[in-house]
């Protein structure tokens, strides 16, 4: 073994406390960057398994709109196109009472026509009786792993609740794919003959898409002939661009997950730099004894580097178990907000794909290195025999504290020049971010310096020479203080700034409830996922419920999904009441002439998320397919809207009626007399719902604070990714500050032979530490502000489309001020504590 | 008699599922998934056929629902102006899944699954094509009604073409390269078959079936065969049965002859066969005269058949019997039945032999001579479809 690593591995055997927190850093960042990228991949690939799974080997999808395909479509494309690879399939959602907050897919099919396309389903030995699937009435299969889940087994009923209305489905199969992937591709997916699933979804008559399997050679004159059939909202698209495009819509949302977790990994740098940056000036002396022993440069500098490959490499390893244990925790926040806002989608394991912990594992190692390449560089330029003193390494980084505030500077200024970049791209947003916050980091030396000096005095009338000498303990070990307080200010304006953007959307959101709910009671379908309903309310609920004495007027909201190139638009059939109108606030557009053009004509209200994306003003003219075909309509207004970040275009409900054939009700809104209790209506509404269904009927309170409880389960994760960027950073502070004090030992043993008591050396320490903890929280407040805009005006508007308020509560400043103070306080207990026991004599003797 | 052209044991509860998409001769990799069976015995809630009933036309060509099986089955012999001869089948068969239908608003809504196939024989180059089925009764997919007379699955069709409920009728199916557009005139009289078209399967009563033919339908119309259409005429012959349950214990399967002689007689005859390959005593023959008129034949005296070789099919490696000899001593009849091609085997979810067959003269004493459809069942070992 080489003289460095003989070297080296007695320098990290004799000081493991330091080894530890240098691993715990990176596996922290790992663990958290590997925990985002798992559960955002396998609620993707659960999404793509199940999606392809369910569409079999279909090569095209014929997609109806809101009214879903005629029947009759599917006999001409079967039987007068000859198109025998063809198969209808009916498709809804289902909840059960047996599986609270799983969202069950129903998807009915002809097992006749299955074959080609789902060959599970086609029955016989996978399990499925398809004799009783076709006339047992409402029966349905399902995979061994859904039933057991349910807590049901051939022969039992699964009750469901459907639109509203409650059902039990006879178990008649269970599927037993032997793929395991096409296992997990039907977890939670409910399989019934296409008569049962149209009596069960209410649609008789109608499907929601007929699969085809075209041979390539005739493809392009088959699909020319169906198209020739199709109604005017039904589109024909190959297999796979519909799931390609819904999954898209998480786009965004995995984005800022995935640079909110890249953070974490950032803070685990600091971390990384902070520690081998001690280590090697703790070395000085030793390597400048190696090099006067003929050991080069490079060998100096491999040997650093090669003990942090070390340090990466257990960091990584461990961050990849961390990981995987935290996406497990994560995985199921993740699912259930994409399931609130976007798709269904059902996750019963984490993916652990390779591409993903080599990724990680990547990430943690090169980020230990590029954070260890300054130091290890600083190592190697020692001259031979005895390297720099303590002093010359310090007086270098007080000469760097200027350069490194003008580079900070010069970042900062290019990330605000990139923010301002017109841009929907969401990459150059957070690339932007980033540079905010490293030209900010890069700053705080030169801030920390200021601080100090406008905090000496005070320090000083308080404690008297301790106090001085605590502040300037600070500015004159700036190699190891500069990194600390940058960790620490980093971390504590992320947690700011992610903590004033959740209350400033939480805000704006409550607001706009408040604007919005302008009814006094609310009605609609139980639905697993929180954003959209499925179903209808049935015209004999409106009746009666509306008709209810002390209601006065209603409002009708009909809400629907019509597939367009590369996704949905969602669309609401509006009759809104007068009393109503109130609930929009425009963002463009005359209110009085919005409305009068959205009640007397074709004229529609569009959310300012989807004029965002789609570039659309007040005049412009929005294209919507209609079964009559394609729809120029006119924008009438533009209105602030936080239930979509994919937006929703409203028209009324005349217009809707008149180009969509069809008048359901998905929600009512009902305006009670002015005096009558909301409370006592909603009880005597739900005592006038047939006894077969279940409605959600809640009174304007109610469905505000549920909504909001949708808001914070959306950022559960978010507020999750905040805690633990903040305990990556709060680990780094701990150990820099630790090491700070430790290494003081030789210092603190000559104050206290010079008769300094335990307790002066406590107070000295602490007071030091506190110090470094205030300055980081004074630091950390203005940055945090400068994040929290950046998030709220660009990231957010960019990733979402929404306009959200600035909200600065004095509660997230003293918690972040608060937070960098006890930080750096505990981190001063351990040394002083030592140094105050420890005796003189033991503290100068030399290592 | 046409019985289920099911191998062995899974008679007569079937159901017709899978999903034959592809409508050519399918190999292995194609084959279907699933040949699904309701529990056999399980009768409950069908009508039975355990007594004679008088037949009602047009009504009894349209379907019995109240009863579980039933089939609609056309062959023929046909050939073009030059004398180029083809043989068709086409058979549509319904099965009730269950016996009332399920309580449902959805047009899909049904307990009638239909199965139907189609075989075209090209003596001339050789060839065999066979294709199936498989459809749910759903209105415009699948289904049967009398008046006018229809059965059809998706665009396979037989069906009355002109003013009257049911002849002429149109027959109508393409597959692959091969398509069949004929049209059948009534002929002769129906036949009713076994005791007034009661005819027993079994000692049991109630395994039976109610069984009628038409024993020669005078055909015409245009047959297309890979690039050649060529306009035919010729003969065909269609069965009608219904039933429950057909099969007593200890049956494996039948060969059945159904021969059109030159002369203007028909002579049917079906083998009942037990699994130690010997005639169950219910087999029997039918003489029909030129005018319609029926007679019984009793089994070993008033017909007999032998089996003069054996043929294996190079698809499913099953034995069927090839080239018989089969007498009529009261007309002093001695035949020589041969297939025209010896590969006509539907090697299909349902895998059986069914093939045009040349009748001549086995002595070189016979007047006559004349055409036929041969059908063998329950050979081979895989009743089951590989999965």
């Amino acid at each position: 073994m080489s003289l460095v690593r003989r070297a080296s591995r007695r320098h990290l055997s004799r000081h493991p406390g330091q080894l530890v927190l240098s691993v715990l850093g990176v596996a922290l960042g790992v663990a958290v960057v590997v925990a985002i990228d798992l559960a955002v991949q396998s609620s993707r690939e659960a999404f793509r398994v199940s999606a392809e799974t369910v569409a079999g080997r279909a090569t095209h999808h014929v997609l109806g709109g809101p009214g879903g395909l005629p029947d009759s479509l599917f006999f001409r494309i079967r039987v007068e196109l000859g198109i025998r690879a063809s198969a209808p399939v009916v498709e809804g959602y289902a909840s059960s009472p047996l599986r609270p907050g799983a969202a069950l897919r129903v998807v009915g099919v002809d097992p006749f026509s299955e074959s080609p396309f789902r060959p599970f389903v086609a029955g016989g030995p996978s399990g499925l009786d398809v004799s009783a699937l076709l006339t047992v009435p409402r029966a349905v299969a399902m995979t061994a792993a859904t039933a057991e889940r349910a807590g049901v087994g051939l022969g039992d009923s699964l009750p469901v609740l459907v639109a509203g209305r409650r059902a039990a489905l006879p178990v008649v199969g269970l599927l037993d794919p032997e793929e395991r992937l096409r296992r997990s591709g039907l977890d939670d997916v409910l399989i019934m003959d296409v008569s049962s699933a149209q009596d069960l979804l209410g649609m008789p008559g109608s499907l929601t898409r007929i699969d085809l399997r075209l041979p390539q050679d005739s493809e392009s004159g088959a699909l020319e002939a169906v198209r020739d059939l199709l109604p005017g909202d039904a589109r024909v698209e190959p297999a796979g661009v519909r799931t390609a495009a819904l999954s898209e819509m998480i786009g965004a949302f995995d984005l800022n997950l995935r640079a909110l977790s890249l953070l974490a990994l950032v803070f685990g740098m600091f971390l990384i730099y902070n520690a081998m940056t001690f280590s090697v000036v703790q070395r000085r002396e030793m390597v400048g004894g190696l090099r006067a022993l003929g050991v080069t440069r490079r060998e100096v500098l491999a040997g650093v580097l090669r003990e942090a490959t070390w340090i990466g490499g257990v960091g990584a390893a461990a961050g990849l178990v961390l990981g995987t244990v935290l996406g497990r925790g994560l995985v199921h926040m993740v699912t259930r907000t994409i399931n609130d806002l976007y798709f269904v989608v059902s996750v019963q394991d984490l993916a652990l794909p390779p591409a993903v912990l080599a990724k990680g594992a990547a990430l943690g190692l090169g980020a230990t290195l590029l954070a260890s390449l300054p130091p290890a560089l600083e190592a190697a330029s020692a001259p031979p025999r005895v390297a720099r003193t303590r002093s010359q390494v310090e007086a270098r980084a007080s000469r760097a504290v200027p350069r490194a505030a003008a580079l900070g500077g010069l970042l900062a200024a290019a990330g605000a020049a990139a923010l301002a970049v017109p841009t929907h791209s969401l990459l150059v947003s957070f690339g932007a971010l980033f540079l905010v916050i490293l030209g900010m980091a890069l700053l705080t030396p030169a801030g920390a310096v200021l601080l100090v000096r406008v905090l000496r005095p005070a320090a000083a009338r308080g404690m008297g020479v301790l106090g001085t000498m605590a502040a300037r303990g600070v500015v004159t070990a700036l190699s190891r203080t500069a990194p600390a307080i940058a960790a620490l200010v980093v971390a504590v304006s992320v947690t700011v700034g992610l903590g004033i953007m959740i209350q400033s959307f939480r805000g704006t959101l409550a607001r706009w409830l408040d604007g919005t709910l302008q009814a006094d009671v609310y009605v609609s379908l139980p639905s697993p996922m929180a954003s959209r309903a499925a179903g209808t309310l049935g015209r004999d609920v409106v009746e009666t419920l509306s008709a209810f004495p002390a209601v006065r007027g209603r409002s009708t909201y009909r809400g629907v999904e019509v597939p367009v190139e590369g996704g949905v638009l969602r669309l609401v059939g509006l009759d809104l009441h007068p009393l109503g109108e109130g609930a929009f606030d425009f963002l463009e557009g005359e209110p009085g002439e919005a409305f009068a053009a959205f009640r007397a004509g074709d004229a529609v209200l569009v959310s300012e998320p989807l004029a965002y994306r789609r570039g659309l003003d007040v005049g412009d003219s929005l294209t919507v397919p209609t079964p009559k075909g394609a729809r120029a309509l006119p924008v009438a207004g533009i209105f602030y809207d936080y239930g979509s970040d994919q937006g929703v275009v409203m028209m009324s409900r005349r217009t809707y009626r008149r180009l969509f054939d069809e008048d359901g009700v998905t929600s009512l809104g009902l305006f009670l007399d002015d005096g009558a209790d909301a409370e006592r209506v909603v009880e005597e509404l739900r005592s006038l719902v047939p006894a077969d269904r279940t409605l959600i009927i809640r009174t304007n309170a109610t469905l505000r604070s549920a909504s909001l409880d949708v808001f914070d389960r959306t950022f559960q994760v978010t507020a999750v990714l905040r805690l633990l960027a903040f305990a990556v950073a709060f680990v780094g502070v701990l150990s820099a500050l630790m090491a700070l004090q430790l290494e003081r030992a030789r210092e603190l043993g000559v104050l206290r032979a010079n008769g300094l008591t335990p307790g002066q050396v406590w107070r000295l320490v602490t007071t030091q530490t506190g110090l470094m903890g205030l300055i980081s929280g004074a630091l950390a407040v203005p940055m945090g502000l400068v994040l929290a805009a950046v998030m709220i005006f660009v990231v957010n508007k960019r990733s979402f489309g929404w306009t959200l308020r600035m909200e600065v509560g004095p509660d997230v400043v003293v918690q972040a001020v608060a937070l960098a103070l006890v930080g750096a306080l505990l981190a001063g207990l351990y040394p002083s504590w030592r140094m105050a026991r420890t005796s003189p004599a033991e503290a100068l003797r030399s290592e | 008699m046409r019985a289920p052209r099911v191998p062995r044991g899974l008679v007569p509860v079937l159901v017709f599922l899978s999903a034959s998409c592809g409508e050519a001769g399918r190999d292995d990799a194609g084959r279907m998934s699933l040949v699904a069976t309701l529990g056999g015995a399980d009768t409950a809630g069908y009508a039975r056929a355990d007594r004679p009933r008088a037949f009602r036309f047009p009504e009894d060509h349209g379907p019995h629902p109240a009863y579980r099986t039933e089939w609609w089955y056309v062959t023929g012999n046909l050939a073009d102006g030059t004398g180029r001869p083809v043989g068709f089948q086409l058979t549509f068969f319904r099965n009730s899944l269950a016996p009332t239908p399920p309580a449902s608003s959805s047009p899909w809504a049904t307990s009638q699954a239909y199965m139907a196939h189609l075989a075209v024989t090209d003596t001339e180059r050789g060839a065999f094509h066979a294709f199936e089925r498989f459809a749910r009764g759903a209105e415009l997919l699948a289904g049967a009604r009398a008046r006018p007379f229809r059965v059809w699955l998706e665009d396979w069709v037989l069906e009355a073409s002109g003013p009257e409920a049911t002849f002429p009728l149109r027959l109508s199916a393409a597959g692959g390269d091969v398509a069949l557009d004929l049209v059948l005139e009534a002929g002769k009289p129906p036949v009713l078959q076994g005791d007034a078209g009661l005819s027993r399967k079994g000692p049991e009563p109630g395994n039976a079936s109610y069984y009628y033919s038409h024993t020669r339908l005078p055909a015409r119309g245009t047959v297309v065969l890979d690039d050649d259409t060529l306009t035919v005429t010729g003969a065909a012959w269609m069965d009608r049965e219904w039933s429950t349950s057909v099969l007593t214990e200890g049956l494996v399967g039948w060969d059945w002859f159904a021969l059109q002689l030159d002369d203007g007689w028909e002579l049917l005859v079906y083998a009942l066969r037990l699994s130690d390959g010997s005639a169950h005593p219910l087999s029997e023959g039918v003489l029909v005269d030129p005018q319609g008129t029926k007679r019984r034949l009793t089994w070993g005296s008033g017909v007999l058949v032998e089996a003069l070789g054996t043929w294996t099919s190079p698809h499913s490696g099953t034995a069927y019997p090839s080239t018989w000899r089969i007498q009529v001593p009261d007309r002093g009849w001695d035949f020589r039945v041969t297939p025209v091609l010896e590969d006509q085997e539907l090697n299909l979810a349902f895998r059986y032999w069914e093939g045009s067959v040349a009748v001549t003269s086995f002595d070189g004493a016979t007047p006559v001579s004349g055409r036929g459809y041969v059908e063998l069942t329950g050979y081979g070992d895989a009743p089951l479809p590989k999965r």
